[in-house]
């Protein structure tokens, strides 16, 4: 794993700076493909998409946290693990299929459109759904929310029951046990499942190729099209720039919240 | 399964199991869908249904199709006995270890790094490799090491590697978890070998999780597509005639019939798995019952 992942991700920040010659690159020091990449319209693509991502956690927080606390308090112990194993499902079906599986079914006349047109809701098809930022946000969601409940379940695990009980018997109400108990205990998870929406929200390509549209365009996107046009720095550049991004988002978690917490039920 | 009562109303808690039942199937819904369309005759958007596996003949006389299933099985058979060992003593250094935040770091990061962003750098990393090797081949007369890291089945087997390792991992631990050390210890005091002690006490107790990896392994490996497709080189894999054909022709019928029969696949795999691991679960705990209260 250090050879052929910690090395050549590190190496990226060592080969952005080489010069771009016709077929491949050279040894040099220049920043030319970081101001390639900051001096131009890969910048707001990258911000926007970072916005997107953002979009995409917090709908993934509230739809994934309720579940992952209903799995946790209301499910028998020996079931929960069952229960969470129903998520697993949609996790090994291709991801490429789960997302061009999503462009008939958001269509304009596609599945929820004709569903909502048969039902007399709406006069003429939503165009929204897919070839926008909306249909990414949506792809992300259907894509990585798995992850945000398995994240934020393993969190809730370690807490022990009597805590429950503790604040049964003293009347607690659902609001403070919300903020005082399930948000702090559960923070390692959520913000591991955060990262990880956030970071593969704007790092794979995939997503904003099929349901986003011309303009939608994210880091992953642009670090592969580098490559076919033969602009190895830049997609070094841009590997490097997500890179740091991921380290320092770890970091900071692991300082906030001790992320190997969330290792020690199953460890 | 049941609900628990805590003094909550009953429509309460039936509301909230449907916004999970909800969950599930949406995250489902676009592999329900791709299913139910692979055996309509008359494809998308038709108005009427007409059952058929006519797609599925079509697909299954596909000669490209069934030479990158061939492509694909092939990475799976190579990738497996690899990395399978791998995740094993990743997991037995995991429980040791007093160093576990590294460890986790380094086995767990590669789940976190998005897929074009790692197949890029290993490309550019093997390239590199390659040109290295060459001028060490130059040196040193041994010219078989020239063609060492070019595009193929090896760095795409290197690329599968790093990406299932870290569910490996996670898949043999969770079973590791229950293994009790001291199991162990008595064999080894008893005069086993190591290895001895491994096979016969702690094997078949984990040999579930070892066999659900294989299984993930396998699975990962037939839904990868863009690590494998940079670092593959000429050959092409299931997944790679299946975008390729998306992305040019569009999602045909043979393209949903293609995409149900991966999913398919998974989906029975793991259903199996589960269903296995929760009447093997509930058989330890009856045991573990009788042990504990032999009266009841």
């Amino acid at each position: 794993m250090i050879i052929f992942f910690v090395l050549p991700l590190l190496l990226t920040v060592v080969w952005s700076v080489f010069e771009r010659t016709m077929f491949w690159m050279e040894p040099a020091f220049t920043f030319f493909s970081y101001e390639n990449f900051f001096f131009s319209s890969r910048l707001e693509n990258f911000l926007s998409s970072m916005f997107h991502s953002s979009i995409s956690v917090v709908c993934a927080f509230f739809i994934g946290f309720p579940i992952a606390i209903f799995i946790r308090r209301r499910v028998r112990k020996v079931a929960q693990h069952r229960v969470m194993l129903l998520f697993i499902l949609p996790f090994m079906v291709s991801e490429i299929i789960r997302i061009f599986a999503l462009r008939p079914i958001l269509s304009r006349n596609g599945v929820v459109n004709s569903f909502l047109m048969d039902m007399n809701l709406i006069d003429s098809p939503f165009s929204i759904f897919v070839f926008t930022p909306t249909g990414v946000v949506i792809g992300e969601i259907v894509s990585f929310l798995p992850f945000m409940i398995f994240s934020t379940f393993l969190a809730l695990e370690a807490i022990p029951n009597y805590i429950f009980e503790v604040c049964a018997d003293l009347g607690v109400n659902r609001r403070r046990m919300f903020k005082d108990i399930f948000l702090p205990l559960a923070a390692p998870g959520l913000f591991a499942g955060s990262v990880f929406i956030f970071v593969n929200g704007i790092g794979i390509a995939l997503i904003p190729t099929i349901l986003g549209g011309p303009g939608s365009v994210n880091a992953g996107l642009i670090a592969t099209q580098a490559i076919i046009a033969l602009d190895f720095p830049l997609a070094m550049a841009v590997s490097a720039i997500m890179m740091f991004t991921l380290m320092g988002l770890l970091y900071l978690g692991h300082r906030l919240f001790n992320l190997t917490k969330l290792l020690e039920p199953i460890s | 399964m049941s609900l628990r009562d805590d003094f909550q109303p009953k429509w309460k808690l039936l509301l909230k199991w449907g916004w999970l039942s909800f969950a599930v199937f949406i995250l489902m819904a676009p592999t329900f869908y791709t299913v139910y369309i692979s055996f309509n005759e008359l494809g998308f958007g038709a108005k009427y249904y007409n059952f058929t596996f006519q797609w599925y003949e079509n697909v299954f006389s596909d000669k490209q199709l069934i030479g990158a299933l061939g492509w694909t099985m092939l990475l799976a058979i190579i990738t497996l006995p690899i990395v399978i060992p791998f995740g094993l003593l990743s997991a037995k250094l995991y429980k040791q270890s007093t160093q576990k935040v590294w460890i986790v770091f380094v086995l767990l990061s590669p789940l976190f790094v998005p897929a074009d962003i790692l197949a890029s750098a290993l490309l550019v990393f093997f390239k590199n490799l390659n040109k290295f090797f060459t001028l060490i081949a130059e040196y040193t007369g041994i010219y078989s090491l020239d063609t060492w890291f070019d595009l193929g089945i090896m760095t795409a087997v290197i690329g599968l590697i790093v990406y299932t390792l870290p569910y490996v991992f996670v898949v043999i631990m969770i079973t590791m978890a229950r293994y009790r050390n001291e199991q162990t210890e008595a064999a080894r005091d008893l005069g086993a070998s190591a290895w001895r002690a491994f096979w016969e006490i702690e094997f078949p107790q984990i040999r579930a999780g070892v066999f659900s990896a294989c299984a993930f392994v396998v699975i990962l490996t037939f839904n990868e597509y863009t690590r494998t497709s940079l670092l593959k080189g000429g050959f092409d894999t299931f997944t790679s005639v299946l975008i390729s054909q998306m992305l040019n022709t569009g999602m045909s019928e043979e393209s949903y019939a293609m995409a149900s029969i991966v999913s398919l696949v998974a989906v029975v795999i793991v259903s199996a798995i589960l269903i296995l691991t929760a009447i093997n679960t509930e058989e330890l705990e009856k045991k573990t019952r009788i042990v504990k209260e032999p009266n009841k």
